[in-house]
């Protein structure tokens, strides 16, 4: 009896076992879900593999995409780490050799990374103050910006905005308190609240931090006062939103630029991969930026669609 | 490494008793909230339904349903629904608390001795009767199990509602960046204990009951 | 715009990228027309991550839980210990386990892995050596009658017997995964539960992402238990229930 229960637990066992096999053949070979893009070979040599990291949100994935295809259809070979977390963690992976290029935002660099003591006053200066740093402090090179910028703002629902008359953000003074809404790094960085106190020197402020849900969405259900909108999001054009004029200038100057490990710029790859990217950085305006960003968030379209209709059309693919 | 922040958790706590406190406790009125509400729904049907041996098929497929449904499925469901906010996080978890009370309260009286019943049965105790001095009784230690299960289950994951702001302990667990690694661990701690003292005070109402519901007939 | 000037070829060509379709303008829940041009870039690709994340801590799962089953049964004194371990391991929150791993290993599937692992010792440790200890003493008794070794009553009795109770044991471990490996997008973009981050974080909610991708969900979790269920019974025939 024991003999006939072994055989058919054997059975049972091996039916199992070989489903689950071939379910990992299935799924090894079936959906690929690719983050890797293959490159097509060509003449200029063995060219070095790019790991293009993005931060997380939906604009650097785009920007990664950007630059990540454009340099994969000149032959490099990309792979993409997506959604490291915040300006401080991807550059500590970049510090580390994770990724060896990302796009970041001007100001994001001279303000919060380097923390240079007076803020640059133009975009110009801004851009220079970043690229030092990148330069002596991380080996790394800041390619050229784009013409675009995307800064945070205090973004209101246009109603409270009217009722309390605020135009700027030195109006904010006229409030007893409020409440602010955005990413956690928000509290510690002069270009967030850290900067409305020692700035703006506004006080009772509370700090919503936004836990993995949109500004958007917390300032529709009244959970903050203000929030964090991006200044090239769709929702920035809807008359129901508001963005109160920095007139301090806290945000500082953010235009995008391409940080790349030094060791990657030498010889005729260096030179192509430095030409491509800057190519792309060059097509990058406002508009363009604000029609890819309404693709993703109203069209749905997903970022390797959006990067690859955008190159396509300029010619960078 | 992992010993460095086991000690620096430790320091964390003292250093932040009031945020842990404060924590803990939005962590608590959501986890109590949905097993209030949890018990209300499932354990009136899962004791009756037991009782008249019917809906062996409900009880089955709600418990495999229940253990098939992720939790972030529910609370981006509770937002797309009800908003950010504490009903949303309170709904999800009711859901997930529903499937272990009820299976448990249906096996707990449907497995009672067959004999005791119908010895109640035929000594002229009504339904009611029979199920509340007889089954309930008898059917006490799985029942309570159940209740301890989703107890222990519903208190995890509150803290994934803290991903999506709702608050509590997993807030703390989910901004690394504001309360350092220290900080995570000395939370999840906090919940390890929230879920150990709420096992402790079922266990303690089972003890008690146990005692003053010995079988009558 | 702020001081920089175009390169030379003048503004870009700015493709038009359509119009959404009534359905998403308004956000709906069921708007297949996103459902179907999105199923192989998202939602196919994170069904089969989450697919692979599950098999693997599974099986890994298993295979160290029985190596652990084995010791805890044949010496009693390891047991306790043993089985403190992988209560202890259940107990920390998935979040803090995912971040407490990240200085060791990373952020990578491994962690993820590893945390998710650990999480099914729990369910599998004790359902086995609770299988293999129900095999009642007459059983055992009659095998060393018939002459048996300790190890031939082992594999020719002992766990055939407690196969039954292992394989419910897997069938929860595998859809606790399933559920659990949803979270592990708080840490990687890899599986069902990355579409479903990204729903929650896009303003007002992605309503139809959010709903396909968590019935994916559900659905995966399901079709496993059933699939489970089924070499349960046939496992025992005798056994119709559960």
């Amino acid at each position: 009896m024991f003999r006939k229960h072994t055989r058919r637990a054997a059975k049972a066992a091996f039916a199992i076992s070989f489903g689950v096999a071939l379910l990992i053949g299935l799924t090894a070979c079936g959906g690929g879900g690719g983050k890797k893009t293959t490159s097509t070979s060509s003449a200029t040599g063995p060219k070095p593999t790019i790991t293009v990291g993005t931060k997380n949100f939906a604009e650097e994935f785009i920007l990664g995409q950007l630059y990540g295809q454009a340099l994969a259809a000149k032959g490099f070979k990309v792979t993409y780490k997506n959604n490291i977390g915040s300006s401080e963690v991807i550059d500590t992976a970049f510090k580390s050799g994770k990724i060896n290029l990302y796009p970041e935002y001007t100001g994001v660099i001279a303000l919060d990374l380097a923390k240079v003591k007076n803020p640059p006053k133009s975009a110009t200066a801004t851009y220079q103050a970043a690229k030092t740093f990148e330069q002596q402090s991380r080996g790394a090179a800041l390619l050229k910006p784009t013409p675009f910028y995307d800064s945070d703002t205090f973004t209101m629902l246009t109603s409270t905005a009217k009722k309390d008359g605020l135009k700027t953000m030195s109006d904010l003074s006229k409030l007893k308190s409020f409440s602010y809404a955005a990413l956690p790094e928000c509290d510690q960085r002069i270009t967030c609240i850290l900067g409305m106190k020692t700035i703006y020197h506004l006080k009772n402020i509370k700090f919503v931090p936004l836990g993995n849900v949109s500004v958007y969405t917390l300032l529709d259900q009244g959970k903050a006062t203000g929030g964090d909108g991006f200044s090239t999001d769709p929702l920035q054009l809807d008359p129901k939103y508001t963005a109160l004029v920095d007139d301090k200038h806290i945000f500082g100057f953010q235009n995008v630029a391409p940080v790349v490990k030094q060791s990657l710029l030498t010889g005729a790859n260096g030179a192509l991969l430095e030409n491509t990217l800057n190519a792309v950085s060059a097509k990058l305006t406002l508009p363009a930026m604000q029609a890819m960003n309404k693709a993703y968030y109203v069209n749905k379209a997903t970022p390797k669609q959006i990067a690859d209709g955008f190159l396509k059309a300029n010619g960078l693919k | 490494m992992v010993a460095s922040t086991f000690v620096d958790a430790f320091r964390f706590m003292p250093d932040h008793l009031s945020l842990l406190f404060e924590k803990t406790g939005e962590t608590a009125e959501l986890a109590f909230a949905a097993l209030g509400i949890g018990v209300v729904i499932a354990l009136p049907l899962g004791l009756w339904l037991g009782h008249r041996h019917r809906g062996l098929l409900l009880a089955l497929g709600v418990s495999s349903l229940g253990r098939a449904l992720p939790s972030v499925v529910l609370i981006g469901l509770g937002i797309g629904i009800l908003g950010v906010g504490f009903w949303n996080n309170t709904v999800a978890l009711v859901v997930l608390a529903i499937p272990p009370i009820l299976t448990n309260a249906y096996f707990a009286m449907e497995g009672v001795d067959s004999d005791a019943v119908e010895a109640a049965r035929g000594m002229g105790l009504t339904e009611t009767q029979i199920l509340v001095r007889v089954e309930l009784p008898l059917g006490l230690p799985l029942l309570l199990a159940g209740l301890r299960i989703a107890a222990v289950f519903v208190i995890a994951t509150a803290t994934i509602a803290g991903i999506f702001g709702g608050g509590g302990l997993g807030d703390i667990m989910a901004r690394q960046v504001t309360y350092g690694l220290s900080g995570v661990f000395a939370a999840a701690f906090w919940v390890a204990g929230l879920a150990l003292l709420a096992a402790a005070a079922i266990a303690l109402v089972q003890c008690a009951a146990s005692r003053r519901m010995a079988p009558r007939t | 715009m702020t001081g920089f000037r175009l390169a030379d070829g003048g503004g870009p060509v700015i493709p038009n990228f359509g119009q959404p379709s009534a359905c998403l303008k308004h956000n709906g829940w069921f708007c297949t027309d996103w459902i179907g041009k999105h199923w192989g870039d998202t939602l196919q690709p994170a069904l089969v991550q989450h697919i692979q994340l599950t098999l693997i801590a599974v099986g890994i799962g298993f295979a160290i839980s029985f190596l652990l089953a084995l010791i805890g049964f044949r010496w009693r004194l390891f047991d306790g210990p043993l089985g403190g371990l992988t209560d202890l391991l259940y107990a920390i929150p998935s979040l803090a386990l995912f971040q407490l791993l990240v200085p060791l290993t990373g952020v990578t599937v491994t962690t993820v892995e590893i945390a998710l692992v650990s999480y099914t010792l729990f369910i599998l440790y004790r359902t086995m050596i609770a299988g293999l200890r129900a095999v009642p003493a007459e059983v055992l008794e009659s095998a060393r009658g018939m002459g048996l070794t300790r190890l031939q009553t082992f594999f020719r009795v002992e766990l055939p017997l407690a196969a039954p109770a292992i394989l419910a044991g897997l069938r929860i471990a595998t859809v606790a995964t399933i559920s659990i490996a949803t979270v592990a997008a708080f840490l990687i973009d890899d599986g069902l539960g990355a579409p479903i981050f990204a729903a929650i974080e896009t303003p007002d909610l992605f309503k139809t992402e959010l709903l396909a991708t968590g019935v994916l969900a559900i659905l995966l979790a399901l079709v496993a238990d059933a699939l489970l269920a089924a070499a349960q019974r046939a496992l025992t025939p005798w056994n119709r229930l559960r």
